[in-house]
Parts: C-alpha cells; structure tokens; sequence
C-alpha cells in the first residue's frame, strides 16, 4: 500500500485521540473576542482616519483662517480643503465597501484579496493625506514670505545683500528636504506597522499566485 | 462582531444559538483537526480553536443550509487558520511537536510503520500553510473540486500542487 493511503487510514483513525468540548465551553466560546487579523486593521485604520480629521480639524481655527486671509492663500487653501473632504467621503464609502467584502466563507485566494485590498486603501488615504500636508506646507511657507511683515522683512534683508537667487534656492532646498524626510519616515512607520500584521498573508498570497502563472 | 444576531428577536436568537452549538459540538473535530496541524502547543490550539468558533458563528446567519454542516465548517477553519489567524510570539518553533494529535504513546513507536508514520506528520508539521491545507484536504478525503474551490485555485493547479507536496512527502519517507 501506498505510504500516503497508510497516512490517510491513520490520520482517519486519530478522531478517538481528540479533545472533546463540551456543548457549555463551545457556548462560552461563541461571546469572546476575535484577534483576527481583520479587526487589527480595522482598528488602525479608524485611528489612521481620526488623527488625520482630527489634525484638519485643529489646524482650521478663526485666527488661522484670518491669517490666511492676511497671507492671500485663504482661496487657495479653502479650494484645497473642499478637495480634501471630497477625497474624504470617497475614502470613506471605499473602506465602508472593502470591509464588506471580506468574507470568511470566500475561498481563501479571494479572502486574501479582499484584505489586502483593505490594506491598499489605507496606504492609499496615508499617502493623499502626506500630498494635502505637504502641499499646505508649501502654500504656507510661501504665504508667509510674501505677505507675512516677518516674511517681507527676511526677504528683503536677502535682497539687500544681493544673493537674492542663493536664498529663494535655499528655500525651495530646505522646505523639500523637511517634506521629504517627513514623508519617508511615515512611510518607514507604515511599512513596519504592515508589514508586521500582514507578512504571513502576503506569502500565503504569493503562492497562491504563483500558480496562476 | 453577532450584530446580526443581537438584533433579532430573543427566541429566535436562542434558537439560531443553539443549532449553532449544537452542530458545532458534533463536528468539532473537524476544527480540532485544523487547529493540531496549525499549532504546536496546547495553548495556541485552544486560541486557534476559540477564533475559529468566533468566526464561524459570525458567518453563521449567512450559512443557508443547502451546503453540509461540515463542508462549510473546512472553508471557515482552514481560513481562519491560514489567513486570518496570527500567530503570537510564545509559539516557538521547535522539532518537539506537542499538538494534540500527534500525541501517541512511546510504545505504539515499536514498529517502523509508526516510526514512518511520526516521520511525516512531522513533515507535514514543517510544511507552508497553503501546502498544510492541501495535505489537510487530502487526508480528509476531500476531492480536488472542493480543494479548488475552498483556496480559489483551478483544478489543474490544485492537482499539481498536491503531486508536488505528495513528492516532497515521499522522498521525506523514503531518503
């Protein structure tokens, strides 16, 4: 006899060395919490959106937007705001939708998908919310240059030692430095935090791929 | 996590409870099955066994009937166990494997077909987890129809997998 049929004949006959439980364990069982993996993301995810609301929420304050007015960027920063909820309200039907996809009875390519997917759409809403800051970041800066007394102060000293060029290029320089280094050290942190949470899943997704090809 | 069910009626919830149980009890070693090649250690089988008892009352209400207690059961464990299950930091790897259903008296070991026998459950403990779900579905005698359809690869990709996994096995039992 093949030694996989023996294997087969064994493994069936293990039943008899299984724990029981009884119909009370299984009954508490079923009002416990899950760990899944699942609920983990869903979590960060809720946090992710909160802190990034919660930031646009603080930083729009009446004495901020008198100053924007003061700077002339108030058009251009409220145009920017009205993107960022539209984007927002997108986000939100998209996790509300993606979460509703995840089914523990699909087949478990498809499960695999659907939770990546979920993962795709939080990194996607991260890296929007990066642009918007960083774009504000830029807006500001050069509001405050122009406009701001300080700004026409700084500016002016610049022009009158006469390496006007040298400044604005150390400017530019500085402000893509400082976005950049923030930028990559939120991707460091997202690329830890799931990488992490979804390493086993991404291998396990892999193989299953591989054998499309 | 049970909203479905929180907001039915009482009665029909204790009802939909208690066929739930009920059936879950009668197949359980299905789930004891998936949790032993899963897990190594008594603990990690009961925290595995505890999140596919959750998951599968969660999808319970969407379960119509018109499918077997037990083939809808072998979708939801398997899930859980590859996709869905973390594994926490106190289960470490080691050669001793401890799962429940490995566990046979030193004595039954006299002969060289249970020696053989240890040989490849350890083997199989040693395997990925999508190859530990096809040798699962093997043993359970389950056709490749359902193997493909329960990891959502095609037939023929399923068959190839199982001919490579069953090699790998062989040459494990016969160096």
């Amino acid at each position: 006899m093949d030694e996989l049929e023996l294997l087969k004949k064994d493994w069936q006959n293990k039943e008899v060395n299984l724990p029981k439980l009884s119909y009370d364990d299984i009954y508490k069982m079923i009002w416990k919490k899950s760990s899944s993996m699942v609920k983990w993301i869903f979590y960060i995810s809720i946090i992710e959106f909160v802190f990034w609301a919660a930031l646009n929420i603080i930083s729009s304050d009446p004495q901020y937007m008198q100053n924007l007015k003061a700077m002339h960027i108030y058009n251009v920063m409220m145009v920017l705001n009205f993107i960022n909820y539209g984007i927002i309200l997108y986000f939100i039907f998209k996790f509300y939708m993606n979460y509703r996809k995840i089914s523990v009875t699909d087949s478990s390519r498809n499960l695999m998908k659907a939770i990546l997917k979920v993962k795709r759409t939080v990194t996607q809403y991260v890296w929007f919310n990066l642009i918007i800051f960083a774009t504000s970041i830029i807006i500001s800066l050069y509001g405050v240059l122009i406009y701001s007394d300080e700004g026409k102060e700084i500016v002016e000293v610049a022009i009158q030692q006469g390496n006007e060029m040298t400044f604005w290029f150390l400017i530019i320089a500085l402000s893509l430095l400082f976005t950049g280094v923030l930028l990559v050290v939120i991707w460091l942190f997202y690329k830890v935090l799931y990488g992490i949470l979804l390493k086993r899943l991404k291998e396990n997704y892999t193989e299953l791929r591989k054998l499309e090809v | 996590m049970g909203t479905y069910q929180k907001n039915l009626p009482t009665t029909l919830n204790k009802e939909l409870e208690h066929r739930f149980v009920t059936e879950l009890e009668n197949n359980q070693n299905i789930v004891h099955k998936v949790c032993s090649l899963y897990t190594n250690d008594r603990d990690s089988h009961k925290d595995l066994f505890q999140e596919i008892t959750i998951q599968l009352w969660k999808a319970y209400p969407k379960f119509r009937g018109d499918a077997k207690f037990s083939t809808w059961m072998y979708r939801v464990a398997l899930n859980t166990a590859i996709t869905l299950y973390r594994k926490s930091k106190k289960r470490v790897q080691t050669q001793d494997y401890d799962s429940v259903i490995f566990r046979i008296k030193a004595d039954e070991y006299d002969d060289t077909q249970e020696k053989q026998l240890k040989l490849m459950y350890n083997a199989i403990k040693q395997l990925g987890d999508i190859d530990k779900a096809l040798v699962f579905l093997y043993l359970e005698d389950k056709d490749y129809s359902e193997i493909s359809e329960t990891l959502g690869i095609t037939e023929v990709n399923a068959r190839v997998k199982m001919n490579r996994v069953k090699n790998k096995l062989r040459t494990i039992l016969n160096p």
